[in-house]
């Protein structure tokens, strides 16, 4: 029996949580998108559709959602191909390095794929390092142009599959260890060949978790601003999105184009739900580590190293085509710089707008990263405890951010918030703390519920035995337990907050608000040494992360990669 | 059909899971492997399942060697501890897919789908997915699509580990029956000696990837060879001593608390050899007053545990040495501690055994 303060304690702790969350989601998650969606449909004279008449008559608007799903597709499609033969090597063999290797797959991760975009140009324009080695090994005469009109799709597609292939990796490797090896096994006593049970067995049971990552990858490819935008690839719906921010009071046709996103990524999360409607089963054994996991020889594993190695190396290009920007000095017509300076550096620590971007960013994705802490850990606590009936539905709750593409949240912002306290066009730093934190809360619910998922509440209850009171045992025995999970959860929650762009690069308007990411966009419009100064804060920003990202796994050890799975 | 391991050894690495195994299954035989977690009995059934590969030795099922057959080249039906039913499958599709991919149609397939649900009564449940049954009913489904693919040999991982103990002890009865209805050669791997004794032909004692004995359970309860089989199959009290005598398979160890007469165990054993006896509880009788005159020997009462039908008596023997002994028909008040108590064993209940040096001494 617990005691009536346990009790009160337990209730009261339920019903700040959930009404916090939603009250946090309703404000600043439902209030904006349904403005959006209400003005969609409302115009000055009350109800018209005349918005999706006029989008669809316009051929700039219906490619530019062309050529968005376009993206969505293409980088699904190239993340699972990249993927699919890592996880499963992942996930069904033993071999030496392992762990590393799995782990530098991640490292792409450290940059926004848009600061990539600023030396891919570098290196794929039509003067640039790839046509003209192309052109020195005599494979090709004329340069090509990849950055050419026909080819900045494909363009975009690469970047936003090197940068979001973790995202799949992470979904399909948990996806397969989940799966009993001894089901395979069965099946190999019985005959069925190996082929046969990756088809009958292994797909049917991972495509759950196939289907969350590529879902994600889909919206995430769709949805993004930066890279198109650097690009130069304006007929997509982010890029049209973004441009119709400012006039917005004049113009509603970016009303009509949100909700064609939001009707997007809710179709994009419903139909593979839908399509695997008779999939109602639960799993009824795990997976025993270790068991029934193949032993790599040297070949192969020196194979396995080649192909980790490779992608790894591949999705880098992007970050060392910045890198060698950032440290250019003289580069004409040559493959690589004739000369190297830190001078590019020097002027980035010498400009206010770039620290004052750091320091704004660190700031920002600090408090967002406090919040979703703080709430990540209540929901988790709440949900896995199950402390109300119905909890599975404030989980549920807390993920729909997932969902919610950034462009639509920052949009939502502007329009729900104009002429109140909050107003982006006075201070954006209460929404681009609650925009970064809210995008971001799903990876804490997720990496917290994992934790306390794993700490027998038994524990708890032990504590509970010798008196402690229910807060103190949360704060000595539950919170140490999770703390690996909390840092994990709190330092993706931090890293994409400080990579982000889209709310970033929408709700700062003024200068002294800039974040890292808009700091990088606007030094990069800048002409003569914008291209060079980006890079360089690029790289800054890049450092920083990884170095997060070193120290955690230095705190965490080994745990490190098995956390992110969660 | 014959099952024989030949000198077969498994190497993780360094590390030793199965070492110079040298083992034959009968045909038709209920044969299990028995030994705590960790001596290699799992390893030996994956090895025998072509699941692990052999790092040194041969297998040999029916007059084939199948040491690097392919699976489902050895005509095997193996049950996974934990089921490995396919949770996307009803119980139906469980059964039927092995049949498919060995391109049985119409009613062969339906036949042997029919039997198989049959033997493990599980007409009921054919169309729900495993997720919906219980641990028993589980367990039935990975027995039947075992079974369905008719295997020469049947092969079991601890298949009721997972259930509670009046659901093992239904099921214990439910396998002997489709063996002896089925009579195919099964090899079950266990750590409850209790499933081992009351089922098995023959049982297979491991330990530290070593085989110890292979017996019948009766002649293995008997006359087991080492201290820690002797420990290991129900319970032994186990004591150094030295030989003083040998004649006609017969001999005298001098122990702690006194010379016991007692069998030899297998080996050759010579005068002044050091060795161990094995006394088992329940054979350790209170002595009638003068009756007999060897293997009497005196303790002290340390404490008694009332279990109803019986009970045990905790002794000292001196010199550190204690005896655990089962009474029956206790008295109806207790024996106070610290009471001196006459005992005496049956010459035949006396084991003498050789030192085993790799393992030590037994208990």
């Amino acid at each position: 029996m617990l005691k009536p303060f346990e009790q009160t304690f337990n209730k009261a702790l339920s019903y700040i949580t959930v009404g916090l969350t939603v009250a946090m989601l309703l404000v600043f998650l439902v209030y904006p998108v349904s403005v959006i969606l209400v003005k969609a449909f409302f115009g000055p004279h009350g109800f018209t559709l005349s918005y999706f008449g006029l989008f669809f008559d316009n051929k700039v608007l219906t490619h530019s959602l062309l050529n968005s799903l376009l993206i969505g597709f293409g980088v699904m499609v190239g993340c699972t191909i990249l993927v699919l033969p890592l996880a499963l090597i992942q996930a069904r063999c033993q071999f030496w390095g392992k762990g590393i290797l799995s782990g530098l797959l991640l490292v792409p991760m450290v940059m926004p794929p848009f600061v990539g975009a600023i030396g891919f140009q570098r290196f794929f324009a039509r003067r640039g390092s790839v046509n003209l080695w192309l052109m020195d090994w005599g494979i090709i005469s004329k340069p090509i142009d990849f950055l050419g009109d026909e080819h900045m799709l494909w363009m975009v597609i690469l970047l936003e599959v090197l940068h979001l292939y973790p995202i799949m990796y992470l979904n399909l490797t948990a996806a397969l260890a989940n799966i009993d090896p001894a089901l395979e096994e069965m099946a190999t006593t019985i005959g069925v060949p190996r082929w046969r049970q990756y088809l009958d067995i292994v797909w049917p049971l991972a495509r759950p978790g196939y289907f969350a990552g590529a879902i994600i990858v889909f919206i995430w490819g769709l949805t993004d601003l930066g890279t198109p935008l650097l690009v130069g690839f304006h007929e997509t719906l982010p890029v049209q999105i973004f441009h119709m921010v400012s006039d917005v009071n004049e113009n509603p046709m970016g009303y009509a184009l949100v909700f064609i996103v939001v009707v997007v990524t809710v179709g994009a999360f419903l139909i593979p739900k839908w399509l695997m409607n008779p999939d109602k089963y639960q799993m009824i054994s795990k997976g025993h580590r270790g068991q029934g996991l193949k032993s790599l020889s040297l070949g192969p594993t020196a194979l396995v190293f080649l192909l980790f190695l490779g992608v790894t190396f591949v999705a880098l290009i992007p970050h060392i085509s910045v890198m060698v920007t950032a440290l250019s000095h003289k580069w004409f017509m040559t493959p690589l710089p004739e000369e190297y300076t830190l001078s590019h550096f020097k002027e980035v620590f010498g400009s206010e707008l770039s620290l004052r971007g750091i320091q704004n960013s660190f700031l920002f994705a600090s408090l967002a990263t406090l919040l979703d802490v703080v709430l990540g850990l209540m929901i988790a606590y709440v949900v896995v405890r199950k402390l109300i009936p119905m909890a599975g539905l404030l989980d549920a709750l807390a993920m729909v951010p997932l969902a919610l593409p950034g462009i639509v949240l920052a949009f939502g912002y502007v329009v729900g918030f104009a002429q109140t306290p909050l107003d982006p066009f006075d201070n954006p730093v209460i929404l681009l703390i609650v925009a970064y934190g809210i995008r971001r809360l799903p990876f804490m619910v997720r990496s917290a519920t994992a934790g306390l998922q794993q700490t027998n509440v038994s524990l708890e209850e032990a504590s509970l035995t010798f008196g402690a009171s229910r807060f103190a045992t949360l704060r000595r025995i539950t919170i140490p337990l999770v703390s690996a999970n909390l840092l994990a959860g709190s330092l993706l929650a931090f890293s994409y907050a400080m990579l982000d762009v889209s709310d970033s690069l929408i709700l700062a308007m003024r200068d002294a608000y800039y974040p890292l990411t808009k700091a990088i966009y606007v030094l990069f419009l800048e002409y003569g040494e914008g291209e060079f100064l980006a890079s360089a804060l690029g790289m800054i920003g890049m450092l920083i992360l990884a170095l997060c990202l070193v120290g955690a796994s230095l705190i965490l050890g080994k745990k490190m990669g098995e956390l992110f799975r969660s | 059909m014959e099952v024989r391991f030949q000198q077969v050894e498994k190497h993780y690495g360094k590390f030793v899971a199965v070492k110079n195994l040298d083992l034959t299954i009968k045909d038709g035989a209920f044969h299990f492997l028995l030994g705590p977690s960790g001596c290699g009995k799992t390893t030996t059934l994956r090895m025998l399942a072509g699941l692990e590969s052999v790092s040194k030795g041969a297998i040999w099922m029916g007059g084939q060697d199948v040491t690097h057959a392919s699976p489902q080249e050895r005509g095997i039906g193996m049950v996974f501890q934990n089921y490995a039913l396919w949770p996307h499958m009803s119980v139906r599709k469980n059964i039927e897919y092995g049949l498919k991919l060995k391109k049985l149609k119409g009613a062969e397939r339906q036949s042997r789908l029919d039997d198989a649900v049959e033997m493990t009564q599980l007409t009921r449940f054919v169309d729900r997915l495993p997720g919906q049954l219980s641990g028993g009913q589980q367990q039935r489904v990975a027995l039947a699509r075992a079974l369905a693919i008719r295997p020469k040999v049947l092969l079991l991982d601890e298949p009721l580990s997972n259930l509670d103990a009046k659901l093992r002890i239904e099921m214990r009865d439910n396998l002997t029956r489709i063996h002896r209805e089925t009579k195919i050669t099964t090899v079950y791997v266990t750590h409850d000696q209790k499933e081992a004794l009351s089922m098995g032909s023959a049982i297979s004692v491991l330990h530290g990837g070593r085989l110890l004995q292979t017996d019948a359970p009766r002649a293995l309860y008997h006359t087991p060879n080492t201290g820690y089989v002797a420990s290991f199959i129900g319970e032994s009290n186990i004591y150094p001593g030295t030989i003083q005598e040998i004649h006609d398979g017969e001999g005298v160890i001098a122990t702690g608390f006194g010379a016991l007469r007692g069998r030899l165990g297998p080996g050759s054993f010579q005068v002044g050899e050091a060795c161990e006896v094995s006394l088992r509880p329940e054979a350790v009788l209170l002595a009638n007053a003068g009756r007999e005159r060897v293997n009497r020997f005196q303790g002290t009462l340390i404490s008694t545990s009332y279990l109803g039908e019986s009970e045990q008596w905790h002794l000292s023997m001196g010199e550190d040495l204690t005896m655990k002994v089962h009474v029956f028909h206790g008295g109806a008040t207790p024996k106070p501690a610290g009471e001196q108590v006459e005992l005496f064993v049956h010459q035949d209940d006396v084991l003498i055994l050789k030192i085993d040096q790799d393992l030590g001494q037994g208990t």
